[in-house]
């Protein structure tokens, strides 16, 4: 051990500039960043592992409230199927499996989104104290999200037991359905990141933006629209596509409109990607203005 | 960078903006500019509402070295400290740091008060830039160093203050740094903990590692320190040893300087005025506040009541750091606190209409630095002052002369010293 800590102060030279980051190749940046985050893996984990487990410390159940509140869950879906208060018409399989899984991807979407956007507000005085990566704050976060998201997804596959329906079998390819909607969700976040820091109604402007997002997106409603206009509005909604194929994959064993997916899976990696260098190349900028 | 130098500072800056909206709006733009990929052209200029935090700071640190950091509240320590520490981007100039730098700035940053002393060492350490293994191997030396026994398994929250801290500072010190910034921190824990902080801190110096160690202690500073830097209002004021550094301090805040500051101000009910208040060494002039280290002083003004209605009075002076933090308390009165009973240390002095006092305070230890004194007189059943003047003088402790007599105050405890009092 001792041989290890030498062996980084001898090679290890640091120098801080102003707008060194700003300087930076767009690849450069990208790979910066990625370096920066497999060497906080330790931290990452350990943040994971403080916020996972405390919220559970001093709880009777514990770890199980993971599981306990996603039951709760399905018991009023229940209800509510049986109560036949969910009745919108005829989307193929029961409606409320085709809400469930609607929702779960939109939430998912948007806590992703919420993780990566409050990720440096969080480190708070962390930030000002100590000198670490704060990729390693948004990526916690995003831990913690997916997490979540396992979970939902579990609770829903037992929906779908529940109501009889039998996944298609291109259910193999929902985990990466989600990639996109990731990507989206955390090119957002990050931007907003390092806005918020400066200007605290960055977060409620999109946030709000965002929630409307749902009501343009298919997700409570089925893909048929009779008024064009709308139609038209919902079509060019990245959301749209990149919610309605991980849903679709699992529900009906095709994607609807495969152009779009294409173009929409595009402009999120492309927002990803540019994103992460936003944030890489600012979020030092920002320290002083927590 | 040079053999051995193991941190440069080359003319580095920092600026901020007092005006929250408008640092908003900067700080807005700069993201913008810097997302854009544009370096700033006018980062050495100030924008409206900015100021200079840190202004053309140059140090060099080498191996071993223990540089202490001194200048008054505000002055733009802790900013150029969370430079070096890579927490503030500079605006102008270049940090080069070779090797690991360890904090201790903010211990037990992190800290989750839920979880486990075991817990918080792996958070801790991670966050400090350990690696787990690393944690691993120094586990038993973290809880050996912090001393917390049975409470390893326990929530923090259960810790003492003490023990939160004394944790906080064992997992800083194994991060094994080749730079060390101290912020006045190892003035926490008990007296025996202190020990082993000095200690150890001590034990890493002589083993090459490089210090930075912020105080306002000076004789912390004299004793630990091979150079010194004065900040003041963020400009370099002096960059050499530390003894010389002390003393620029001292200089800094002296005399001509701090009576300009700090002018009289009147308070109560301006039944008693006073004037011609005077702090002098024993046998020097009346006109010289300055005073050796050590040296009996007096403590002289004049009073006078308008109508003077009562014979139990209290008079009351304060000697305060010229921060404001009270130093010594010397009240005396014209009567007994309890009829016919009077306390070991009470002075008993009848006061006239009007006349002078004299304090003569005898054997005092102070440290060199600049008081100031604050004198009222009250009735004694009553705690409002008749009449009182707030930074009515100032004096100045000066630096002693010989390395003996540094020894003999560097550690400046001040502990009631004795003083009579002659009113005329």
């Amino acid at each position: 051990m001792l041989f290890l800590t030498q062996q980084g102060t001898e090679a290890n030279i640091t120098v801080y500039e102003p707008e060194q980051r700003t300087r930076m190749g767009f690849v450069q940046s990208w790979l910066g960043m990625a370096r920066n985050l497999v060497r906080s893996r330790d931290l990452i984990y350990q943040l994971f592992k403080r916020d996972l487990l405390s919220t559970y410390k001093q709880s009777f159940f514990g770890i199980f409230w993971i599981v306990i509140a996603p039951l709760i869950g399905i018991v009023s879906w229940l209800f509510m199927n049986y109560a036949g208060i969910l009745n919108p018409g005829d989307v193929g399989v029961p409606y409320p499996v085709y809400l469930l899984l609607g929702t779960t991807l939109w939430g998912a979407f948007m806590s992703f989104y919420s993780a990566s956007a409050s990720g440096l507000s969080s480190g708070g005085s962390l930030i000002l104290q100590v000198n670490f990566s704060h990729e390693a704050l948004i990526a916690q976060q995003i831990a913690q999200t997916a997490v979540n998201l396992l979970v939902n997804i579990t609770t829903f596959i037992l929906i779908l037991a529940l109501f009889r329906v039998r996944p298609q079998w291109t259910s193999l390819f929902f985990p990466l359905t989600i990639v996109p909607i990731f990507c989206l969700a955390v090119g957002i976040g990050m931007v907003v990141a390092v806005f918020s820091v400066v200007v605290h109604d960055v977060t409620k402007v999109v946030t709000s933006f965002l929630g409307l997002l749902l009501f343009l997106t298919p997700i409570i409603y089925g893909p048929r629209i009779p008024n064009p206009l709308i139609q038209e509005i919902i079509w060019w909604n990245p959301l749209t596509h990149l919610v309605g194929a991980a849903r679709d994959v699992v529900l009906y064993g095709r994607i609807e409109h495969p152009g779009g997916y294409v173009l929409a899976v595009l402009l999120s990696v492309f927002v990803f990607l540019l994103s992460w260098r936003l944030f890489f190349v600012s979020e030092r900028r920002v320290a002083e203005k927590l | 960078m040079g053999e051995d130098v193991v941190l440069s500072a080359d003319q580095i800056s920092k600026k901020f903006c007092r005006d929250l909206r408008q640092s908003m709006y900067y700080g807005a733009l700069d993201v913008c500019r810097s997302m854009i990929g544009r370096v700033s052209t006018r980062r050495h200029h100030l924008r409206q509402g900015e100021f200079w935090a840190v202004n053309h700071v140059g140090f060099a640190l080498k191996r071993g070295e223990t540089l202490g950091l001194i200048g008054a509240n505000g002055s733009g320590k802790s900013t150029l400290l969370r430079i070096l520490n890579g927490v503030y981007e500079p605006d102008a100039g270049r940090v080069t740091i070779q090797g690991r730098v360890g904090a201790l700035i903010a211990l037990g940053a992190g800290f989750h008060p839920l979880m486990t002393g075991r817990e918080n060492i792996y958070l801790n350490g991670t966050i400090l830039g350990m690696a787990t293994r690393e944690i691993d191997v120094k586990f038993d030396e973290i809880v050996d160093f912090a001393d917390i026994g049975e409470f390893l398994d326990a929530p923090v929250k259960t810790y003492s203050s003490g023990m939160q801290v004394r944790l906080g500072f064992a997992i800083a010190m194994q991060s094994d740094p080749d730079i060390l910034l101290v912020d006045e921190v190892l003035a926490v824990g008990d007296a025996s903990f202190q020990k082993k902080c000095f200690e150890r801190v001590l034990s890493m110096i002589t083993r090459g590692t490089a210090m930075i160690f912020v105080s306002h202690s000076m004789s912390t500073i004299e004793r630990l320190c091979t150079s010194g830097l004065l900040l003041s209002h963020g400009k370099q004021a002096f960059w050499g040893s530390a003894r010389e550094c002390v003393q620029r301090y001292f200089g800094e805040l002296g005399n001509d300087n701090l009576l300009a500051k700090k002018s009289p101000t009147k308070i109560g009910l301006g039944e008693v005025t006073f004037s011609a208040v005077s702090v002098y060494q024993d046998g020097g002039s009346p006109d010289n506040p300055n005073i050796e280290v050590g040296k009996d002083f007096i403590i002289q003004f004049s009073y006078e009541f308008v109508k003077k209605v009562s014979d139990k009075n209290q008079v009351r002076v304060w000697i305060k750091t010229f921060e404001g933090r009270d130093v010594q308390r010397i009240f005396f009165q014209e009567c007994p606190f309890i009829d016919n009973k009077i306390y070991p240390n009470e002075i008993i002095v009848p006061l006239k209409k009007a006349g002078t006092v004299k304090i003569h305070v005898r054997n005092p230890r102070l440290f060199p630095q600049t008081f100031r004194v604050d004198i009222g007189i009250a009735p004694l059943d009553i705690d409002v002052h008749l009449g009182a003047l707030a930074d009515a003088a100032a004096f100045n402790i000066t630096h002693p002369a010989t390395e003996q007599m540094y020894l003999e105050y560097g550690n400046m405890t001040v502990t009631n010293f004795s003083y009579d009092v002659t009113v005329s």
